[in-house]
């Protein structure tokens, strides 16, 4: 089978010729930049600096030649702007405050101001503007500065300043994802696909870094408290981004056609280590109306598979999630509350793929031997791996400071269980 | 129960602030306002939370409500004549900008009658003592939110414990839990903002 075939299959709920498995084609199923590195060492690939396309987590692209050594069945497909709105282009070498040398967009390098062993950056690099990220020092990430300006007036509050960073998608933009959907195409992998514009409520995206003068409601905790105080509001502002997103949606296909396999639809974490963020009657009503417009219009015009990211304990969300049209769940985070894996997979197993789930990133793979996880990756992939319905990838991305000996036993794992 | 008390409950800031004027015109004292409407409120809001009845969300509008209140108490607080169950130093630690839950454990603590100074994000160690010296605190609280800075916790501890200071120190995150808590020699962990003040009350009984 090809990647591509083993993808479709596994997400049709059959099992493939073995196990499928993705690295790298998401911001939410990467690998920091730091490991990227030690990988392409460790299989002897061409000693260049990693290219960063995600500078927010400081995430590695990951090449065809690593792609091949890990033996991923999937290519992703990115946005064309990074999380401060800079193209990922023009690359300039910079040596991170770690020692390592990489590749970033010399926009976003020339723009960098140092400042007390930190770094911070500026919207589309424009160091006119207060900064909107900061990395401070011993971290391996750039954080999104809060820009709310003053307290919210309820009185004025208007849903086009919500809106800023959401619009008709451009023909440059669209001879981008032609081009760029062609060539994951080609590589004979299922292709990952982030075509943006269809996140609801996603607090990356809220705090908006890409933003020049952020307007609306642009705080995370104010986000989150407006679910519960401003619920005409969030749902005026799904309406209109739903609505949009279908609009564009329907461009892009005409575009892109099925070179596409999957495609990444929302980011919006509900789910914090041992609760919800919401009840399952706020998510139904304030979201699952509007996802299911995007997902409907998906499935009705497609053969695209829908993908969900939703960290935390979302127990009790998933039934919502799976009505709402997701074909894919991601992160699985399985050491928060009530996500037990044989669980999940017997209760929802057959009606969602687990596109994750693989590794506990929290504990084991940082801080466990790496005997620890090749008995944890070979558990999880028994568990998720019968009868399809499960992409491996570990629980989010693979943080800096996961020991690379870690890496390779999880590698190395994989390797054992698809031979 | 009165007014406060449901503004504070409901996380209703403005009315939170009415409320609170209309007990000072009707003779009440602020301890007298704090002990019988905003910590049987913040109280009880942590126990609809315990029982999966209200969210995060919800926390953080009550703990808005009640800071409301606070802030227009607090200067008519006399020194000394006030009670708080203790003083906390609160802060995320070196490398680490994730604030939402420390800020949320600040205020639970602070509406269940402690006293707390919040040091913000990206806090050294040498920061932390400092604070805890000038403040003549009980508690160290440390929050990190990621598997990159959870280990300067450890630091943090075994800076406290060098300069031989007599606090205990309790930590949170998402990427923790009690076992690690104890490897590095904390004295507390909690899991979610409610519990962190049931934690810190038994740290100082």
């Amino acid at each position: 089978m090809t990647g591509k075939e083993r993808i479709r299959t596994v997400l049709e709920h059959r099992n493939a010729d073995r196990l499928a498995v993705d690295f790298g084609t998401t911001p939410v199923t990467g690998i920091h930049c730091k490991v990227v590195e030690a990988l392409r060492r460790h299989y002897g690939l061409d000693d260049h600096p990693v290219y960063v396309h995600e500078p927010g987590q400081m995430l590695g692209y990951i090449e065809d030649d690593l792609a091949e050594a890990l033996g991923t069945d999937t290519a992703g497909c990115f946005a064309p702007k990074n999380s401060i709105g800079v193209w990922n282009k023009d690359w300039k070498e910079y040596r991170m405050p770690w020692g390592q040398v990489v590749m970033l967009p010399a926009k976003m390098v020339d723009s960098f101001t140092e400042k007390d062993g930190g770094l911070y950056t500026y919207p589309e690099g424009d160091r006119s503007l207060p900064p909107s990220g900061h990395m401070p020092e011993r971290c391996y990430f750039f954080d999104s500065i809060e820009r709310q300006q003053g307290e919210i007036d309820d009185d004025n509050l208007n849903v086009e300043d919500n809106l800023q960073e959401y619009g008709d998608i451009d023909d440059e933009t669209l001879a981008y994802w032609k081009t760029v959907t062609d060539r994951a195409a080609s590589t004979g992998r299922a292709v990952v696909a982030g075509f943006g514009g269809m996140a609801l409520g996603d607090v990356a995206r809220i705090i908006s870094p890409a933003i020049r003068e952020p307007r609306g409601i642009r705080s995370v905790a104010e986000w989150y408290m407006s679910t519960v105080c401003r619920p005409d509001y969030i749902k005026e502002l799904f309406d209109r981004i739903s609505a949009l997103a279908v609009r564009n949606l329907e461009k892009i296909h005409s575009v892109v056609g099925e070179n596409v396999d999957v495609v990444y639809v929302c980011g919006a974490d509900f789910g914090t280590q041992t609760s919800q963020f919401m009840s399952v009657e706020t998510l139904n009503e304030l979201y699952v109306p509007y996802y299911k417009r995007m997902n409907d219009w998906i499935h009705q015009h497609t053969q695209w598979k829908t993908f969900k990211h939703c960290c935390g304990a979302i127990y009790p969300l998933l039934d919502s999630l799976i009505d709402a049209g997701f074909d894919i769940i991601n992160p699985v985070q399985i050491a928060a509350k009530d996500m037990d894996p044989q669980r999940l997979k017997d209760e929802f197993g057959d009606r969602v793929t687990f596109w994750g789930g693989g590794v506990d990133t929290q504990k084991t793979l940082p801080f466990g031997t790496p005997a620890q996880v090749r008995e944890e990756v070979l558990r999880l992939c028994d568990i998720f791996g019968k009868d399809g319905g499960f992409v491996y990838n570990t629980v989010h991305n693979i943080q800096a400071n996961v020991p690379v000996e870690n890496v390779i036993a999880l590698m190395d794992t994989l390797k054992e269980i698809r031979s | 129960m009165d007014n406060l008390y449901q503004a504070i409950f409901k996380g209703l800031a403005p009315l939170a602030k009415t409320a609170v004027q209309e007990s000072l015109d009707n003779g009440k004292t602020p301890q007298d306002i704090i002990d019988e409407s905003m910590i049987p409120a913040m109280e009880a809001i942590g126990q609809e939370f315990e029982a999966g009845r209200v969210f995060v969300p919800n926390l953080l509008l009550s703990a808005r409500a009640m800071k409301s209140a606070l802030d227009i108490l607090k200067p008519l607080m006399i020194a000394g004549q006030t009670t708080t169950l203790g003083t906390v130093v609160i802060g995320t630690v070196k490398g680490d900008l994730h604030d939402i839950g420390k800020n949320l454990v600040a205020s639970m603590l602070e509406g269940r009658g402690f006293k707390v100074i919040n040091l913000g994000t990206d806090v050294s160690k040498e920061r932390f003592i400092e604070a805890a010296k000038e403040n003549n605190a009980d508690i160290i609280c440390l929050s990190a939110l990621l598997t990159t800075t959870m280990d300067y916790m450890k630091e943090v501890v075994e800076a406290v414990r060098a300069d031989g200071l007599d606090i205990k120190v309790m930590v949170g995150g998402a990427p923790l839990n009690a076992e690690f808590a104890a490897s590095i020699g904390a004295d507390g962990y909690s899991s979610n903002a409610n519990e962190a003040v049931q934690v810190a009350k038994k740290l100082l009984s």
